[in-house]
């Protein structure tokens, strides 16, 4: 019997979603809010940034807040923007007696829901820090208007790389090299916000001492930063709190910037109301049609076909570009950060490939949603599922691999343990791979089951974890094994840790066999 | 004696406690265009998603050309199918789509290359090929999915409302096709709203309502099924669906307005 879809489920879907929403918002805000305060108890003295006075750690401080409120909208933004600022939206608003201008304005603020839990926390949250520790009164507004200006710089940003990139990227077909590589510089272009967020959130306190150094080395250069956004604020904010022994021209040459960066934002703020209706219809009507030379196409095997489809489209699709790209990211980021290569032990290095494979794992689910797109067609298919099975557990492979590949490149890099690395990251791909099979033989039967409404795994969250966590218990028993004979056996480290994983390896790829 | 091409036994689709399709049984020979008409929500679509596999029956059984739609692939196969409503890959271009179909069917390449050449040329597709399928009008997007449903030269063509979208060019064509197809020994079912290409093209036509086949047979058959010489196949329709009744009242009172 297929499901009845009735009022209720249609609730259900609906609240699921909002649910994930109002999590996904929450995150956000209580990220904000906890790194305003802990920036503004740095500026009180009590946390000392090494060679900086009070007065510079409030400008680093106030400029990288703003610095992370700009890419952590932007990458809200963008994951939504264009599937939300559509031609379909404006379609269905356009035939209403409504002006071009209505039509603007409910789109803009129908988009700005999307961010407002967070543009309000990030609005309020730092000026409630400010004053709780002892902030003075002028500065308060300088600080509320430099947030201000940076979330509609951030919005500024979705909607610019929206309609000059991703436009270009999915609106860009042909198949020559070079529309191939423009279509791929597009994409980075759209997706570095994303990256951006990420690499803000792991190095918001690095930001700052990164800008602590600067300011020792450059400190005859410093004024310069006056006129750069988002020192600025901080800089004109800094003035107003500690207002003595202030230099007049670099006062002047802060105010005259922030007013500077301030009409910019109004500027933007004007533009982005304007354009938002376009993004979209633009991106799929105004498109030149192109001379097509012929109409070859290539065959290929079917699983090489599915991974190739996917690859595809996730090279067209923001969210999923950044999802398929985001073990890679993360383990440069956490490789970088962490920087203890040198000095990674073994134990460290179990650990490290625990969080490089969860990550990774989180795509199986991922590349079932994209199955999800066109189900009411693609399932009418010969596909089996074996076949899907493992053109999806290879893609993930693959990622895994080029992520282990980024950390060895760190590891020769910073001279560390590469034998250990290649040993035990080469043999937990046995591990990775199973725990993927593992995810997609549940994903599969569902998608098989419930096809095609399994596509939309977002409004249906929870039992994705589950099935997530599956994952994680398999991928992590053969580390587990290796951490307990590290304490009992460390000669069996090795072994058990390889026999686990192969283990696991030949378990599943027995049962996909046993499968049609 | 000629194949059976589709074999549905007793067909049940229901949606929680709802029954959209309710003990249906037909068949359609090798070589027999068969239209499956009826009024909106009467179940025809249900019945053509459970035949190409989308759905799953509550009970019943369906064969295409004696293979048993549980031996999933081997039926799929055989299958070439253009949804009612046609969603595909939008970010891919034909081109890109087509190659994942033509992958997953295990197609030939250069027989699939010469045959889509013909078919792109019939529909006027070249000229889109290489753009987003999301950037192309409704019409090509249903020459995109009846392009991916015929190259791989199916024994079951399976064809929900094929021709909305479709300029009167190639229109002309797929009919022509179908026609084509059942004559080479193919199957056809196709569901359609508009009667007269349903009089002119299907062999014979089975009226859905409510889930139920109301009435079955040749158009012939169905004017003595209604006892009326003469009418059309949508004078017949309306009677076999009940919708007739009161219906000129409606009419006038409109035109009242």
């Amino acid at each position: 019997m297929l499901p009845q879809k009735g009022q209720d489920n249609i609730r259900k879907l609906v609240d699921s979603a909002k649910l994930n929403t109002v999590i996904s918002k929450l995150l956000m805000t209580v990220f904000i809010a906890v790194f305003a305060f802990a920036g503004f108890f740095s500026t009180t003295g009590a946390i000392n940034v090494p060679g900086l006075s009070k007065e510079l750690t409030m400008v680093g401080t106030i400029a990288t807040f703003m610095a992370l409120v700009l890419f952590l909208m932007s990458f809200m933004g963008i994951q939504v923007s264009t599937s939300f600022v559509s031609s379909k939206v404006v379609a269905v608003l356009s035939p209403l007696p409504l002006s071009r201008r209505d039509v603007s304005n409910i789109v803009f603020l129908c988009f700005l829901r999307i961010f407002d839990i967070p543009l309000l926390t990030a609005a309020v949250a730092p000026l409630i820090a400010y004053y709780f520790f002892g902030g003075s009164l002028l500065g308060g507004p300088v600080l509320f208007v430099g947030v201000i200006v940076t979330e509609i710089f951030s919005v500024t940003l979705c909607i610019g790389l929206a309609k000059f990139f991703y436009s270009k990227v999915t609106s860009g077909g042909g198949r020559s090299r070079w529309q191939t590589l423009m279509r791929f510089i597009f994409m980075i272009f759209w997706v570095i916000p994303s990256f951006g967020a990420y690499f803000a959130v792991n190095f918001a306190t690095y930001l700052i001492q990164l800008y602590a150094a600067f300011a020792q080395t450059f400190s005859s250069y410093l004024y310069l930063l006056v006129l750069l956004y988002p020192f600025s604020y901080g800089f004109l904010a800094s003035y107003a709190s500690f207002p003595i022994g202030v230099e007049l021209s670099t006062l002047g040459l802060s105010i005259v910037s922030c007013l500077v960066y301030s009409l910019l934002a109004a500027y933007s703020f004007r533009w982005v109301k304007n354009t938002i209706r376009e993004v979209g219809a633009a991106g799929a009507g105004a498109r030149l049609r192109e001379v097509v030379k012929d109409t070859v196409v290539s065959s290929q095997a079917p699983w090489l076909g599915i991974i190739r489809k996917d690859i595809r489209l996730a090279s067209r699709s923001p969210s999923y570009a950044s999802l398929l790209l985001l073990p890679v990211i993360q383990t440069a980021v956490l490789a970088v950060s962490f920087s203890f290569i040198s000095v990674m032990g073994l134990n460290a290095l179990l650990g490290f490939l625990i969080l490089i494979s969860s990550v990774v794992l989180l795509l199986p689910p991922n590349l079932i949603s994209l199955e999800g797109l066109a189900a009411s067609y693609t399932r009418s298919l010969p596909v089996r599922k074996k076949t899907m099975i493992l053109s999806k557990t290879l893609l993930t492979s693959i990622m895994y691999i080029a992520s282990l590949m980024v950390l060895l490149v760190v590891a020769l890099f910073f001279r560390g343990d590469v034998a250990s690395v290649l040993t035990f990251g080469i043999t937990n791909l046995f591990s990775v791979a199973a725990a993927a099979t593992s995810e997609l033989i549940l994903l599969t039967n569902k998608l098989w089951r419930e096809s095609p409404a399994v596509g939309n795994m977002y409004a249906k969250l929870s039992s994705y974890i589950v099935i997530a966590a599956l994952g994680l218990v398999v991928v992590s028993a053969p580390i587990i094994g290796a951490f307990t004979a590290l304490f009992f056996a460390p000669h069996l480290v090795f072994p058990v840790f390889l026999v686990l994983a192969l283990a696991e390896f030949a378990l599943t790829m027995v049962f996909i066999g046993s499968k049609k | 004696m000629q194949e059976i091409g589709v074999r549905v036994s007793g067909l049940v689709v229901s949606y929680g406690s709802f029954i959209a399709v309710d003990n249906v049984s037909f068949t359609v020979k090798a070589g027999e265009i068969y239209g499956l008409l009826g009024p909106n929500g009467a179940g025809k679509t249900s019945t053509l998603k459970v035949i190409v596999g989308l759905y799953e029956p509550s009970a019943g059984a369906i064969e295409i050309f004696n293979t048993p739609i549980s031996d999933e692939v081997a039926a799929k196969s055989q299958i070439g199918y253009v949804p009612e409503e046609v969603i595909l890959l939008d970010s891919l271009t034909p081109r890109e789509f087509l190659e994942f179909v033509v992958s997953i069917r295990r197609l030939d390449r250069d027989a699939v290359n010469s045959r889509l050449e013909r078919l792109t040329s019939a529909f006027e597709l070249k000229q889109y090929f290489d753009t987003p399928i999301a950037a192309l009008s409704m019409g090509n997007k249903q020459k995109v999915a009846i392009t991916a449903a015929l190259l791989h030269e199916p024994r079951l063509l399976v064809l929900d409302e094929p021709l909305i979208g479709l300029d009167a060019r190639s229109s002309k064509i797929l009919k022509e096709l179908i026609t084509f197809h059942a004559k080479k020994g193919g199957a056809v079912i196709f569901s359609t709203h508009i009667m007269e290409v349903a009089e002119k093209l299907c062999t014979r036509v089975g009226i859905i309502n409510r889930g139920k086949i109301v009435g079955e047979g040749t158009v012939a058959e169905l004017r003595m099924l209604v006892k009326s010489a003469e009418g059309s196949l949508e004078d017949i329709f309306l009677k076999v669906t009940e919708q007739e009744a009161g219906l000129q009242d409606i009419i006038e009172a409109l035109e009242e307005e």
